[in-house]
């Protein structure tokens, strides 16, 4: 964790030093370019979160906003509802292609520099995620109910928040932020959603990819439970077998 | 230290993991139990899913009863003959078990079940045990010799067969019968099913109390055998470096209940474990019947 944030210190300053010569580029309007210090999280054995620096370079005058939105996945809410003192799931809204992770960053609060139909369009904030389903005979009421609360479910377990950090400016051009990911994430393709505001309005949008994956004995595992589960099953019996046997072994002699 | 389980796909403790291993394969060593019971709602109570809990579970608990039906067997402590009868009914009920947990899983009723389940059945266990120990102690003051060998319908059964090593004479229909109704329990609830099964044969098959604990051990191993491959097939759920962190720190810790125990008389021991059984009857019950902090959970995300 230490060594990665040397690492991206030291990205950081070299990234710094390239453009502080004053970039002809970065002056013309709308002008905004990202990079991440690394395209990728890795789940590896020891991972508990992981933070990646995002820099870039804009117009001066501009304010920045980003988005991250981890893999779609078709999500069922319930509700659960008193059944003779029980508290039972009764109702269900599937909700279509559910962002698995969601987090945003900004300049200034995006409240503050667009307005709440822009906020809305652009899906920026997880008030503003646009979350559908599929039958439309459920009333709008409803739906509100099941999507307030399948976004404070994603929150109180870290896997949406709103702001979560900020863009920290550098000099007139230069921007910087971490993007944090928890231990929770799922695996996918993650979109970096970067769009560039003036008076009011997104002048600009970048968009760069993050690949969330397995690596090493954790997606060996994976792998080998998903494409071999039979014979993952079996292995996972004698493992049992032959630690039983050994700790009754053990046991004996000591 | 934390670790990633790469099934569970949560970062845990290790040491969390190996302290409850330890702790509740002490109890386990300590009253004779399984401890399946104890250890997947402790699982799902540190964050593990569910689903993930119970098929870990029941991949430990094959370890802990080939460490345990190896002491008895060097004891010939072990009826094969009705292990064999049990562990028939035992398979057919734990993949009938499997393909329930599936199917509830799907319909989002699995939790409930799952609790449901604990709540009934470890509240019926507990009380049982813990009249039963009460009277045993009086008894044991008074002095009156318990009753045994008394007949009721279950003896008209047909199919009868002798079962030497238990010295019973009875219907093969009801060990196997028995193991069915315990085969599903272990893999809807991801426990062994010796806390139901042993007072099953004491007091339904009329076997010796000598026999029971390692009799029935037989049976679990192949039952949760069972449940652990099936679990990997049909829902991927056996987390292996979950269950190795786990029965590395129950093996050590039931080498130092076993110890414990005994030191402590067998009717003491009973009444603790009956306790400790209604105590986490009472846990569950609470769960279900208080409101919850949110009404609306999100269940098993799919695909696209």
């Amino acid at each position: 964790m230490k060594m990665q944030k040397y690492i991206s210190a030291i990205i950081a300053l070299t990234m710094g030093a390239m453009f502080l010569a004053p970039s002809p580029k970065a002056a013309e309007p709308g002008y905004i370019d990202i990079d991440l210090s690394k395209p990728e999280v890795e789940l590896t054995a020891s991972f508990d979160g992981a933070e990646l620096l995002l820099f870039g370079i804009h117009n001066p005058g501009t304010d920045v906003i980003i988005v991250v939105r981890g893999p779609g996945l078709d999500t069922p809410v319930r509700r659960k509802e008193r059944v003779a003192g029980v508290w039972v799931n009764s109702d269900e809204i599937i909700f279509k292609d559910v962002p698995t992770f969601y987090s945003t960053a900004s300049t200034l609060p995006p409240s503050k520099i667009l307005s709440a139909k822009i906020l809305k369009r652009y899906e920026i904030g997880v008030e503003n995620l646009n979350l559908e389903i599929e039958n439309s005979t459920v009333s709008k009421d409803e739906i509100k109910l099941f999507s307030d609360g399948l976004i404070r479910n994603m929150t109180n377990v870290d896997l949406y928040g709103s702001d979560v950090s900020k863009i920290i400016k550098v000099g007139k051009q230069l921007f910087r932020t971490n993007l944090w990911f928890p231990s929770n994430v799922s695996v996918g393709d993650y979109t970096v959603t970067t769009h560039l505001v003036k008076d009011g309005n997104i002048i600009n949008t970048k968009a760069t990819n993050i690949v969330v994956h397995k690596v090493g004995i954790e997606a060996g595992i994976y792998n080998f439970a998903h494409d071999y589960a039979l014979l993952y099953g079996i292995l996972a019996v004698i493992i049992a077998v032959v630690s039983g046997w050994t700790a009754n072994a053990a046991f004996r002699k000591g | 230290m934390q670790i990633y389980l790469p099934i569970a796909e949560v970062s845990v403790n290790i040491f969390l993991i190996l302290g409850m291993g330890g702790g509740v394969g002490f109890l386990s060593g300590l009253f004779g139990v399984g401890g399946g019971f104890l250890m997947t709602p402790l699982l799902i109570f540190i964050g593990i899913p569910p689903a993930v809990a119970v098929a870990t579970e029941a991949n430990q608990i094959v370890a802990s009863s080939v460490s345990g039906v190896l002491a008895h067997w060097k004891r010939g402590n072990v009826d094969f003959k009705m292990g064999a009868a049990l562990l028939v009914g035992g398979v057919v009920g734990s993949t009938l078990g499997v393909w329930l947990f599936t199917l509830l899983r799907e319909l989002g009723q699995i939790d409930l079940v799952i609790k449901l389940s604990y709540v009934i059945f470890l509240g019926i266990i507990g009380s049982l045990m813990f009249g039963e120990s009460l009277r045993a102690l009086l008894r044991s003051k008074n002095k009156v010799p318990p009753k045994r060998r008394q007949h009721y319908w279950i003896h008209g059964l047909p199919f009868k067969v002798r079962f030497k090593h238990s010295k019973v004479y009875i219907s093969a229909l009801l060990p196997i019968a028995i193991g069915m109704l315990v085969g599903i329990l272990s893999a809807i609830m991801g426990v062994g099913g010796g806390f139901v099964m042993v007072p099953a044969m004491i007091y339904l098959l009329g076997m010796p109390t000598s026999v029971v604990v390692g009799t029935s051990l037989f049976q679990i191993i192949f039952v949760t055998a069972n449940v652990t491959i099936l679990q990997s097939v049909n829902n991927f759920a056996v987390d292996v470096v979950l269950a190795i962190l786990l029965l590395i720190g129950a093996v050590i810790g039931a080498q130092f209940g076993a110890r414990a125990g005994a030191k402590l008389g067998g009717e003491q021991l009973r009444i603790l474990l009956a306790l400790m059984v209604l105590g986490v009857c009472v846990k569950i019950a609470l769960d279900l019947t208080l409101e919850p902090n949110d009404i609306y959970t999100i269940g098993q995300a799919g695909g696209h």
